[in-house]
C-alpha cells in the first residue's frame, strides 16, 4: 500500500554505489565518533529548545546538524545493541504534536530511553521537525536514543510522499531534502534490545536466517529495490504460512513458521517492528512472535486510530502505552455531533 | 546598475522588485517599503517613492495592496509629519473603494490612523470631503469604505456639521444595497460610543451632544430592527447596546421603556442569528435595566425562552449568561423565588441538552450559582444537577464543573461537598483519558487547602499517591508537583510521616520475579488502591526514577534534618544503580539538595563529605550522559560554596 507502482524507481545499484562506498570508507581513520564539546552541547540544546516549539532550524543549521549526526551514526552497528529499560516505539510520519504527545505518555528524552524503528517522514505536515527533532536528540544523547531507517527515509519514496515538497515549501530548494536524504544512508538498520527484542521497521527477508548476516550488509546506501536490505524496511507478517509475495511491491510477506524458526535460531523472545496501520496502536502476530507497533495516532489526520508504545524493563516486562492525537489549540475538536437535523 | 549612485540604489531595488513576475516576490519587496523610506529620508520619500507607489496602487494585485494599504498606515513620521499627509491620503484614497474587503479594511484602518495624527482644521478639510464624495459614491464599494471612516471624524468638528454627517450615515443605514447597511451597522456602535465618551466632557461645550443627533440616530437604529435581512437586523444588537450605554452615562431613563420593547423584539426574533446574538449579549442588555424591578421581571420570560430556544447555539450562548443574570435578579427579595421555581428546572434540563457543547458551556460557569443561592437550595437544586454533569460522558463537562467547584465550598462547606463529591472525585480519577486524571490532579491542591490535613489524609492521600504509579508520564509529573503543593500547605513534618517515609520504603518493595502479562491494555490506573503495594516494584525502573523526580522535586520544601537523614541515603544507595538514567538524574538531585542546605550554616560539611564525594565518582562514570550532568553540577555546587 505504501508503494506507487507508477512510480518508476531509478536504479539504485548502479547510481550510487561509488559514492557510498566513499563514504563508508571514512569509517577506517576512526573507530567511534568524537565526544561533544560543550560549545556543541549548547548549540544542540539551543536547536532542540527551538524545535521543541515545533519552530524548523534554518538551513545552514541543518547542515551542521547533520554532519554532526553522520559522525554519531557512521559508527553504529547494522544490528545497534540497546539497553533495557527502554521504550520502543513505531512510525510517526511527520506529526510532530502527536511525537510531543508521545513524550508526554512516556516521559522526556534522557529521562526514559527511546528507540524509534523508523519512518519520520512523509504524510503528516511536520516532517522536517519532526526528522530534525528526533536527529538533534540522536547527536546530542547518543546513549539514550537509537533511530533505525524506515522505508520512507530514502531518496525516492520521499519524493512522493511528501518531505520533499514539505523541503522546498519550508525552504524554497532542495537542499535540506537533500541533507537530509544523504544523512538517512547512515541510519542503523536494526536493533537488538539486551539480546532478546529484534527491531527493525519492516520484517524478516528470506536471504537472513541469523542475525550475524544483517550485520555483514553494506547498509550505507539508498535503501535498494531487493535484497535483504530491502526486506527488513519492507515486509510484513502475515497469517499465511512461509514466505509470500508482498502486495507493497518490495519485500515479502513471512509467515508464523518464519518468525518462530528466525526467533529460535537467533534466541530472540519478540521480533517488534512497525510500519503498518494498526487501529489499537499494537498489535500481536503469530502468536506473539512479532508485535507490530504504529505511534502515529489519528494517522494522516484521518485514519481514527490510536497509536501505542511498548515500555520494556529491565526484568522484560512489556508494557503497551497506547494514547490518542494530541490536543492542539485553536483546533476545532471533530468529536462534535452530527446535528439533529441531518438524523 | 553602475548609473545608480548610492542613495537611488534602495529605490531601484525596490521598483525593480516591484515589477517581478512572481506576485510573492512583489509582496516580500512592499514588505520592506517603509525600510525604503526611511532609508529615503522624508523629502526623497514624498517626491519619489510616493508618486511611484500612487502608481503601484493602481495597476498590481490585491496581495500586493494589502500590505501597501497596512503599511501607509504608518507612513506620517517617514514623510515629516501630518502637514504633508495628501499625497498619502491620495493613495490609500485608490485602494479604499477597492471591491476586496481585505485591500478595503486595510485602507480604511490606515486611513484612521492618520487622521489621529492630524489637527481638527485638517480633519475639517482634508478628511470630510473624502467622506462626504464616498457616501455618496455611485458604486457599493465606496459607500461600504465610508461606512469605517467616520468614527474618526465624529466628535472632531463642529455640532452642525456632526448633524450633517449623521444624516449623511442615515442615508448609508438605509441604503438599497444590503452590503452597505451590513457595514453601517457594523460601525454604528463604534460612532455613537464616540459621542458617549465625549459627552460629559464639558456640559457647556456649545457642541454637545443634543436631541438633534439623538433623532437621527434613533431613525437609524429602527430602521435597523426593521431590515428585512437578518444579517443586518442581528448588528442592531450591539447598536442598542451602545445606545443604551450612553443614556445610562447621561442617567437618562426616559427611554428605557422604548429600549425594553425593542429589546424584547428581538429576544424572540424569528431569525436564530439575531437570537444568538441577543442571548449571547444577554446581560449586556439587562444590565442596562438593573434599577429597575418591574423592567427587569420582563426579562424573566424571554431569558427562558432563549434557554428552550430549538437552536442548540443559542442556547449555548444563553448558558453562559446564567448566573450573572440570576445576579441581577437576585438584588430583589420578589424575584428570588422565580430563580429557584422558574429558572432552575429549566437549567436542570439544559444540564441533559442533548448537545454536548451545549452541556459543556453551562458547566463552565453554572457552579456560580451557588454563591447566588441559599446553602439549602444550592444543596437541594443545584448539587444533583452538578453531581450529575460530573458523570457527563463529555469529558469537558465533567473538566469544567471540577475546575470551577471551588465556589462551591464557600456556599456549602467543604464537608457536605466532599461527602457528595469524594464519589465523583475518585472516579473520574480513575478515567481513563489521562487529561480528565490530569485536570483531577491540579484541582488536589485547591482542596487540601479547603478540607484541612486530618480530612486530606483520610479521604485524599492514598489516591494521591497512586498517581505517582501512573502508567502515563504526564500524570506521574503531575503528582509529583501535586505533591510539593501539598507540602507548602501543610508543612515539612506532615511531609515526612505521609510521603517520605512511604518513598523511602519503597526500596524494600522488590518482588522481580513477577513477569507481567504483556497482553493486556495498560492505559488504566491501579484500580485497586488496597493492593497499591504489590504494584510497585523497586526493582522496576519507572518505580525507581518516579522515586528520584518525588525526591528530587520536595527538596526545597523539606526540613534540612529529612534531607540529610532520610533523602540523602536513599540517593545515595542509587549511586551504583545500573541505569544510567537513574545516576545522571542522581546528579540533579544532589544540586538541589546542595542549594537548598547552601543556605544553611553548619551544612557545608554535608555537601563537601557527602554530596560532591559522590558527585566524584559519578563524574567518573562510564556513561557519557552521566558524567555530564555530573560535572555540571560539581560546577555549580563549587559556585554556591565560593559565594
Amino acid at each position: 500500500m505504501d508503494l506507487d507502482t507508477d512510480v518508476p524507481m531509478e536504479d539504485v545499484s548502479d547510481d550510487h554505489s561509488e559514492t557510498y562506498q566513499g563514504g563508508a570508507k571514512i569509517d577506517a581513520s576512526k573507530s567511534k565518533p568524537s565526544e561533544l564539546t560543550g560549545d556543541s552541547v549548547n548549540q544542540l540544546d539551543q536547536w532542540i529548545e527551538k524545535l521543541a516549539n515545533c519552530e524548523p532550524l534554518s538551513e545552514q543549521d541543518v547542515k551542521r546538524l547533520c554532519d554532526m549526526a553522520v559522525d554519531v551514526l557512521q559508527f553504529e552497528e547494522n544490528v545497534q545493541p540497546v539497553q533495557v529499560p527502554v521504550t520502543i516505539c513505531g512510525d510517526v510520519h511527520g506529526q510532530f504534536h502527536d511525537l510531543m504527545e508521545l513524550f508526554k505518555i512516556g516521559g522526556p528524552c534522557p529521562d526514559t530511553n527511546y528507540l524509534f524503528m523508523g519512518d519520520y517522514v512523509d504524510r503528516g505536515y511536520y516532517s522536517v521537525e519532526t526528522v530534525s527533532f528526533l536527529v538533534c536528540m540522536k547527536v546530542r544523547y547518543p546513549n539514550r536514543i537509537t533511530i533505525l531507517r524506515g522505508n520512507h527515509e530514502s531518496r525516492q519514496i520521499t519524493q512522493v510522499y511528501g518531505f520533499y515538497d514539505e523541503c522546498l515549501r519550508k525552504y524554497g530548494s532542495a537542499n535540506v531534502w537533500k541533507v537530509f536524504t544523504d544523512l538517512f544512508d547512515y541510519f542503523p538498520i536494526t536493533a537488538l534490545v539486551d539480546n532478546k527484542i529484534f527491531c527493525l521497521h519492516g520484517g524478516l527477508s528470506p536471504m537472513i536466517e541469523t542475525i550475524d548476516q544483517v550485520r555483514e550488509l553494506n547498509r550505507i546506501q539508498e535503501v535498494p529495490h531487493e535484497g535483504p536490505m530491502c526486506d527488513l524496511l519492507w515486509s510484513d507478517p502475515d497469517d499465511r504460512g512461509g514466505w509470500g509475495i508482498s502486495p507493497r511491491g518490495a519485500g515479502f510477506t513471512f509467515g508464523q513458521d518464519i518468525s518462530e524458526q528466525f526467533n529460535h535460531t537467533n534466541d530472540l523472545s519478540l521480533i517488534a517492528r512497525a510500519h503498518q496501520l494498526v487501529m489499537e496502536g499494537y498489535s500481536w502476530s503469530h502468536q506473539q512472535s512479532v508485535v507490530t507497533i504504529f505511534s502515529a495516532p489519528n494517522y494522516c489526520y484521518r485514519c481514527g486510530n490510536q497509536a501505542a508504545i511498548m515500555e520494556v524493563d529491565e526484568m522484560h516486562n512489556r508494557q503497551f502505552l497506547q494514547y490518542d492525537p494530541s490536543i492542539r489549540p485553536g483546533e476545532p475538536t471533530v468529536t462534535r455531533k452530527t446535528p439533529d437535523y441531518f438524523l | 546598475m553602475e548609473n545608480f549612485n548610492d542613495d537611488l540604489y534602495p529605490l531601484a531595488l525596490l521598483m525593480d522588485e516591484l515589477k517581478h513576475d512572481d506576485v510573492s516576490n512583489r509582496v516580500q519587496a512592499m514588505q520592506k517599503v517603509d525600510t525604503i523610506a526611511m532609508a529615503l529620508g522624508p523629502e526623497r520619500t514624498i517626491n519619489e517613492l510616493l508618486p511611484f507607489l500612487n502608481d503601484v496602487a493602481q495597476d498590481d494585485e490585491e496581495e500586493v495592496f494589502a500590505v501597501l494599504a497596512t503599511k501607509l498606515g504608518d507612513f506620517i513620521p517617514l514623510i515629516g509629519g501630518h502637514q504633508n499627509c495628501e499625497p498619502l491620503i491620495q493613495i490609500l484614497l485608490h485602494l479604499a473603494p477597492i471591491e476586496e474587503p481585505i485591500v478595503r479594511d486595510k485602507a480604511i484602518a490606515s486611513l484612521n490612523n492618520i487622521s489621529t495624527e492630524l489637527t481638527n482644521e485638517e480633519v475639517f478639510e482634508i478628511f470630510l470631503p473624502i467622506i462626504r464624495d464616498l457616501s455618496q459614491g455611485n458604486w457599493f464599494s465606496k459607500r461600504i469604505a465610508s461606512c469605517g471612516l467616520y468614527k474618526s471624524v465624529v466628535v472632531r468638528v463642529e455640532a452642525p456639521v456632526r448633524q450633517e454627517l449623521l444624516a449623511l450615515f442615515l442615508k448609508l443605514v438605509t441604503d438599497d444595497g444590503p452590503m452597505v447597511r451590513r457595514s453601517a451597522a457594523t460601525n454604528l456602535p463604534a460612532i455613537i460610543n464616540k459621542l458617549t465618551d465625549f459627552t460629559g466632557i464639558d456640559a457647556n461645550d456649545p457642541n454637545k451632544v443634543t436631541n438633534k443627533d439623538w433623532e437621527i440616530i434613533s431613525q437609524m437604529f429602527q430602521s435597523l430592527i426593521n431590515d428585512d435581512q437578518d444579517s443586518v437586523k442581528f448588528l442592531s444588537i450591539d447598536v442598542l447596546i451602545s445606545i443604551l450605554e450612553y443614556f445610562q452615562k447621561i442617567q437618562d431613563q426616559s427611554h428605557n421603556s422604548d429600549f425594553l420593547v425593542n429589546s424584547l423584539k428581538l429576544m424572540s426574533d424569528e431569525s436564530w442569528r439575531v437570537r444568538y446574538t441577543a442571548a449571547d449579549r444577554f446581560n449586556r442588555i439587562a444590565e442596562n435595566f438593573g434599577n429597575e424591578e418591574a423592567k427587569l421581571t420582563k426579562l424573566i420570560e424571554p431569558f427562558i425562552s432563549l434557554m428552550k430556544d430549538n437552536e442548540g447555539e443559542v442556547r449555548k450562548a444563553i448558558a453562559k449568561q446564567l448566573p450573572a443574570f440570576c445576579k441581577s435578579l437576585n438584588k430583589y427579595e420578589a424575584l428570588k423565588p422565580t430563580i429557584l421555581n422558574k429558572i432552575l428546572p429549566v437549567v436542570n434540563e439544559l444540564s441533559q441538552d442533548p448537545q454536548e457543547n451545549v452541556r459543556s458551556s453551562l458547566a463552565l460557569n453554572i457552579t456560580e450559582l451557588s454563591s447566588i443561592l441559599s446553602k439549602q437550595s444550592t444543596i437541594d437544586k443545584l448539587l444533583p444537577i452538578f453531581l450529575n454533569m460530573l458523570k457527563d460522558e463529555f469529558p469537558d463537562v465533567r473538566l469544567n464543573i471540577i475546575s470551577n467547584l471551588s465556589i462551591v465550598n464557600e456556599t456549602i462547606g467543604i464537608n457536605l461537598l466532599t461527602t457528595s463529591l469524594l464519589p465523583a472525585i475518585t472516579e473520574l480519577a480513575q478515567d481513563s483519558k489521562w487529561r480528565v486524571r490530569l485536570a483531577i490532579i491540579e484541582y488536589i491542591p485547591k482542596l487540601a487547602d479547603q478540607l484541612g490535613e486530618e480530612f486530606f489524609n483520610k479521604e485524599l492521600l492514598t489516591l494521591c499517591l497512586s498517581w505517582l504509579w501512573d502508567s502515563v508520564y504526564a500524570i506521574r509529573e503531575a503528582s509529583v508537583k501535586n505533591l510539593r503543593k501539598i507540602t507548602e500547605i501543610f508543612g515539612s513534618a506532615w511531609a515526612d510521616k505521609y510521603i517520605i517515609d512511604k518513598l523511602v520504603s519503597i526500596k524494600n518493595n522488590t518482588h522481580s520475579s513477577t513477569l507481567n502479562n504483556n497482553d493486556n491494555n495498560d492505559d488504566t490506573i491501579h484500580d485497586d488502591n488496597d493492593n497499591d503495594e504489590i504494584n510497585i516494584d523497586f526493582a522496576s525502573f519507572i518505580i525507581r526514577i518516579t522515586c528520584v523526580f518525588a525526591l528530587n522535586e520536595l527538596i526545597p520544601v523539606l526540613d534540612h534534618q529529612i534531607i540529610t537523614e532520610k533523602v540523602l541515603p536513599f540517593l545515595n544507595d542509587l549511586i551504583d544503580d545500573k541505569v544510567p538514567n537513574i545516576r545522571f538524574n542522581l546528579a540533579t538531585s544532589y544540586l538541589r539538595i546542595s542549594e537548598t542546605l547552601a543556605g544553611k550554616q553548619g551544612d557545608s560539611p554535608v555537601i563537601e563529605q557527602n554530596v560532591l564525594k559522590n558527585l566524584d565518582i559519578l563524574v567518573n562514570d562510564n556513561d557519557s550522559d552521566v558524567r555530564y550532568f555530573a560535572s555540571k553540577s560539581i560546577d555549580s555546587i563549587k559556585e554556591l560554596l565560593a559565594v
